[in-house]
Order: structure tokens, then C-alpha cells, then sequence
């Protein structure tokens, strides 16, 4: 990695700038690697309900289908094809907004609202099963599991997309930044030793050539 | 009660009655596959009729039809070689069958079928034969048109025109499907009300509690429906002398299902309706153990079953109407019970489910 040090002025007050900087970009990193964290776990829940709103989902349906089939076989499927022939559709809706918060991350809610109003029942009684109702409590049942797995999925992606970019930043940090700040650092350091060392030498030398006129002076007087 | 009247029918009935299926024969249907199921029901008295499915064509679907049309053919044949009074009250009875038939044509009507697609959901029965259906169909664009077409045919075509207009203006079938069966169980009921002595009693009995059945159903699955108390009074049949409307309105107003059934146990005790009893006393025990309504219409069903064959306990099995009422009823249940062996298996649903719903006399 090259680090451009022509542009650093090698003094003791730039040091002191480049240390303080070194240290707000450790503190970033330690913020930064904090947050990620944070998003992992919030990750990790997401990922650990997927499961049982999938199998949850599977089960209703096989529920609904079984009782489908049963209501076929009590009443015949011809009847049950006859009746859904005149059969209102359900008016479903997914409603979105949004709701809780990880680390002032929006995540999103969807919310699944049934339209249709009960003033009468949706089939003739006379002619279904009870079986036909209970399959179509559990179809919706069914579809507001799907909402929410579509729901866990939307907050996953997000948490995923802000995740990527933490990571990005964290690694912008620590294999950028901050090994640019430690060479910056490192060449002050060498320059303002280097300088310390000239200025000890060039005292002695000083020191060594007052004596000597010293000693000279002394020698003429005598 | 004069048992010469009865001569005929009570042997034809007898030698029908030992044709229905086994129980064990059925138990092994149940256990077998779709094919299996099919090749036993080439050794029933339902051969001539499956025989002529093509193969291709063989499903649940057509077998069903078969099995409809084989009914319809034995309701005609008990109804034709009955006493002229109970084949007066058979041939009322045989007008739930045919409103189920005006039923498919307006559905098929509203959802713009073509002929022979409606053709597929009925069953031509009494008055209404495959003719008629046709010819129905074939003159009629729309619902309305139909209606008017059934005017000039049938007493239905009145009981719809008087619902035409609300019809027209909400375009919700379910009133017109109600009218119709709410008239062919007010006509049973008055019919069951012109026979004399004993038949009358077995009659008014095993039609009331068929009724009742259809009443408690309505109220019940409305109640988890969560229908107004207004609207499920419009599905209630309120003909039975024992559970008059008052009942139902104080079933309807009860504040869950365990309390509605409560409501009527409570009305059949005080009013001594033994029968309404032992049918209330099944579902309020099945309601408690399962809390399933699905399983409550299953006992429901059973419970008119056994109801029949009541009759033939509590009075002679011979010589009156109860034999030819249990035979249908028998008859009826086979035919519901083949059914649901058939799509169970083509369905490969588990055996112990398919017996579940099939409605076995104890």
C-alpha cells in the first residue's frame, strides 16, 4: 500500500493530529464492528423464524388442502366445483409500512387485511361441509404466514444491504485508513527523531567548539 | 293402518334394502386403492351403471354422477310402486333434488356456462329431466332469462321471480338458492301433514328431525361464521313443531356454539321431544370432545340414520312408511359413503380419515 508522505508535514503538532485522527478511525472501527454485530443477531432472529413460518405455512396448507378434499368427498367434487362457480372472491390486501427499528434501520411490516365483509355466508350451507369453511379459514391462514416470511425476507435483505455497506466501511477503516494513518505516523516519528538526533549532534558539535574557543582564549591570555 | 296398501312396495323395498353394500365390504373399500375400489363396485348392483364410463373418462367425477344418477333412478322406482299417499309425499321429497338441479342451472347461468358444461353438475330428477334441462338452458342468455323460462315450467320459477328483484339489485344467488330450498322443505312438510295415523307420526318424526338437522347446521356454522342474527333467521326452515322460531331465535342469540346447542337441549328436554334429544344430546357430546363443527355435521347426519331406523325399532319394521323412509335415507347415506371412498382413495387419503366421514348404521 502506498502512502503518499510528501503531503504530511513531518512536525510534532502534525503527529499529535495524525494520532488523534488514528485513534477517532479506531473508534469508528470499534463502533462500526458493534453495529455489524448488532445486525448479525438481528439477522440471526430473522433467520431462526424462517424455519417455523415455513413449516407453519406448510402445515396450513396441507391443512386446507386435506380439508378441501374432504369436503369433496362429503358433498362430491362436482358440487363444490358448482359452487365455486358463483363463488364471491375474497378481497385480500397487503398493507405496508413501517415498523420496528435495528440500529434506526427501517424494517419493513406487511400487513395482511381480509376486505370481505360476512353478511352472508360465501357458500350455500345447505349444499357444502363445515370442512369447505374451515379450508378457507386455513388458506388465509396460510396466505398470513406467506406475508410474513415475505416480510422476514424484506427485513433480511434490508439488514443484509446495510450489513454489506458496514462491512465496506469497516474494512475502508482498518486496511485503508488506518494503516495509511500508522505509515503517516511512523514516517513523523523516524522524521522528527532523525531531526532530534541532527539537533543533538550539532549541539555537541556546538558545545565542543565553544570549549575549544575556550581553551584558546584562555592559552592567549596566559 | 291397512297393511294391504303396502304389499308391493314393502317386498320391493326389502329386496333393495339387501342390496345395499355390506359394512365389511365397505371397510374394504376403504383400505384398497382408486382401482381397487372400482373393481369391488363391478360386483355391486352398481355394475350396469359404472360399466358404461369409458375408460378414459373413469375419475371420482364421473363415478359420482353415476352414483347420483343410480338414486335418482331407485328414488323413482320406490316412489312409483308406493301407496298413492306416501308417493305423493316421495315426489315432494323428490323436490329437495330438483331444486338442487334449478340450483346448478342458475349457477351455471351466473357463471356463463355453456349447455353441456352445466350438464356435467346436474342430475336429472323428477320433473326435471335432461330434456328439460337442456331446453331451459339452451332458451335462456342470463340468469333472468332463466327465471322467466322456469315460470312457464315450474312452481320454482314463481318462489324465484318473487326474489328477482332483490336479486337484481344486490346480484347475490345465495337468496334465490335459499327461496328454493326453503319451498321444497315447506312442501315436504305440508305433504308429511296429509298422511294418516301411524305414517304421519313416523313421517312428521324422521322429516323433522331432517329439518331440525338442516337448522341446527345453518345456525351453527353461522354462528362461527360470524353472520348477523338477522341474516341466519333468513337460511332457518322454521316448520317443526317442537322447535319453533323462538327456539332458533334464542339459539341464534346465545352467546357461543356450546351454548347455542345448550339453548335447544334445554327446548327438546322441556318440550319432551325424545328424538330432538338423542340427536342434541350426540352433538353437544361431540361438541365438548372435539370442538369441531365439521365432525358435529357428521353426527348430525348419523343421527338422522339413526333416527330411521328408530322408527323401525319403536313401530313394526313392515306394513308403513318408516321402511321406505329408512330405505332412502340408507340408500342416500350408501351413495354419500361410496363417494367419499371414491375421491378418499383417488385422493390416497388415509384410511382411518375416510372412515372418519363415512356415516355407518351402529
Amino acid at each position: 500500500m502506498s502512502v503518499d508522505l510528501t503531503a504530511v508535514h513531518p512536525t510534532r503538532l502534525e503527529l499529535l493530529r495524525l494520532k488523534r485522527r488514528r485513534g477517532i478511525a479506531q473508534g469508528i472501527v470499534d463502533i462500526l464492528k458493534k453495529d455489524y454485530d448488532t445486525l448479525v443477531m438481528a439477522l440471526f432472529d430473522l433467520v431462526r423464524q424462517v424455519p417455523s413460518l415455513r413449516s407453519k405455512m406448510r402445515d396450513t396448507l396441507a391443512e386446507a388442502y386435506t380439508s378441501f378434499i374432504e369436503a369433496q368427498m362429503i358433498v362430491g367434487s362436482r358440487m363444490i366445483e358448482e359452487v365455486s362457480l358463483v363463488c364471491e372472491p375474497v378481497d385480500l390486501d397487503i398493507e405496508s409500512s413501517v415498523g420496528k427499528k435495528v440500529l434506526g434501520l427501517e424494517l419493513p411490516v406487511l400487513q395482511f387485511t381480509e376486505k370481505t365483509v360476512t353478511h352472508n355466508p360465501r357458500f350455500n350451507i345447505l349444499d357444502t361441509p363445515a370442512k369447505l369453511d374451515e379450508s378457507n379459514q386455513k388458506i388465509v391462514e396460510a396466505l398470513d404466514y406467506i406475508i410474513k416470511l415475505a416480510e422476514a425476507e424484506a427485513s433480511m435483505k434490508e439488514i443484509l444491504d446495510v450489513m454489506s455497506v458496514k462491512k465496506r466501511q469497516i474494512n475502508r477503516i482498518q486496511y485503508k485508513v488506518l494503516p495509511q494513518l500508522d505509515a503517516s505516523i511512523r514516517y513523523v516519528e523516524l522524521i522528527l527523531e532523525e531531526t532530534e538526533r541532527q539537533d543533538a549532534i550539532r549541539v555537541r558539535v556546538l558545545q565542543r567548539k565553544r570549549k575549544e574557543r575556550a581553551q584558546k582564549t584562555v592559552q592567549i591570555s596566559a | 293402518m291397512s297393511a294391504w296398501k303396502y304389499k308391493r312396495i314393502t317386498s320391493k323395498v326389502i329386496v333393495a334394502k339387501m342390496k345395499l353394500i355390506d359394512i365389511k365390504d365397505l371397510a374394504g373399500m376403504v383400505r384398497g386403492s382408486f382401482d381397487q375400489v372400482h373393481s369391488m363396485l363391478m360386483n355391486t348392483p352398481y355394475q350396469q351403471d359404472i360399466s358404461k364410463i369409458p375408460p378414459e373418462q373413469l375419475s371420482s367425477g364421473t363415478l359420482e354422477s353415476v352414483l347420483s344418477r343410480n338414486f335418482a333412478r331407485t328414488f323413482n322406482e320406490i316412489m312409483d310402486s308406493s301407496p298413492k299417499d306416501i308417493r305423493r309425499l316421495l315426489s315432494t321429497v323428490q323436490m329437495k333434488f330438483e331444486a338442487n338441479a334449478v340450483k346448478a342451472m342458475l349457477r351455471a347461468k351466473k357463471a356463463d356456462l355453456g349447455v353441456d358444461d352445466t350438464m356435467r353438475y346436474i342430475t336429472p330428477v323428477g320433473r326435471i329431466g335432461e330434456g328439460e334441462c337442456r331446453e331451459l338452458l339452451s332458451k335462456s342468455a342470463n340468469t333472468e332469462d332463466l327465471i322467466k323460462a322456469l315460470s312457464d315450467m315450474y312452481e320454482y320459477g314463481a318462489i324465484l321471480k318473487e326474489k328477482s328483484t332483490a336479486y337484481k339489485e344486490t346480484g347475490d344467488l345465495l337468496m334465490l338458492e335459499t327461496a328454493l330450498d326453503k319451498h321444497a322443505y315447506y312442501k315436504i312438510w305440508k305433504a308429511s301433514g296429509k298422511l294418516g295415523g301411524l305414517d304421519k307420526r313416523i313421517a312428521r318424526t324422521v322429516l323433522e328431525i331432517e329439518i331440525d338437522s338442516i337448522n341446527i347446521r345453518v345456525i351453527l356454522r353461522c354462528k362461527a361464521l360470524g353472520i348477523s342474527e338477522n341474516q341466519i333467521k333468513n337460511y332457518i326452515i322454521p316448520v317443526s313443531e317442537f322447535f319453533n322460531e323462538k327456539v332458533f331465535e334464542d339459539s341464534i342469540k346465545a352467546v357461543d356454539i356450546k351454548s347455542s346447542i345448550e339453548t335447544m337441549h334445554v327446548a327438546a328436554r322441556q318440550r319432551m321431544a325424545k328424538d330432538h334429544r338423542y340427536m342434541l344430546n350426540d352433538i353437544l357430546k361431540e361438541y365438548e370432545h372435539s370442538l369441531s363443527l365439521s365432525q358435529l355435521e357428521t353426527v348430525l347426519d348419523h343421527s338422522l340414520l339413526k333416527t330411521n331406523l328408530r322408527m323401525l325399532k319403536r313401530y313394526t319394521p313392515f306394513f308403513n312408511i318408516g321402511l321406505i323412509l329408512a330405505f332412502l335415507n340408507l340408500k342416500w347415506f350408501e351413495i354419500r359413503n361410496l363417494r367419499t371412498i371414491i375421491k378418499g382413495t383417488e385422493s390416497k387419503i388415509s384410511s382411518s380419515r375416510i372412515k372418519r366421514l363415512l356415516i355407518i348404521p351402529d
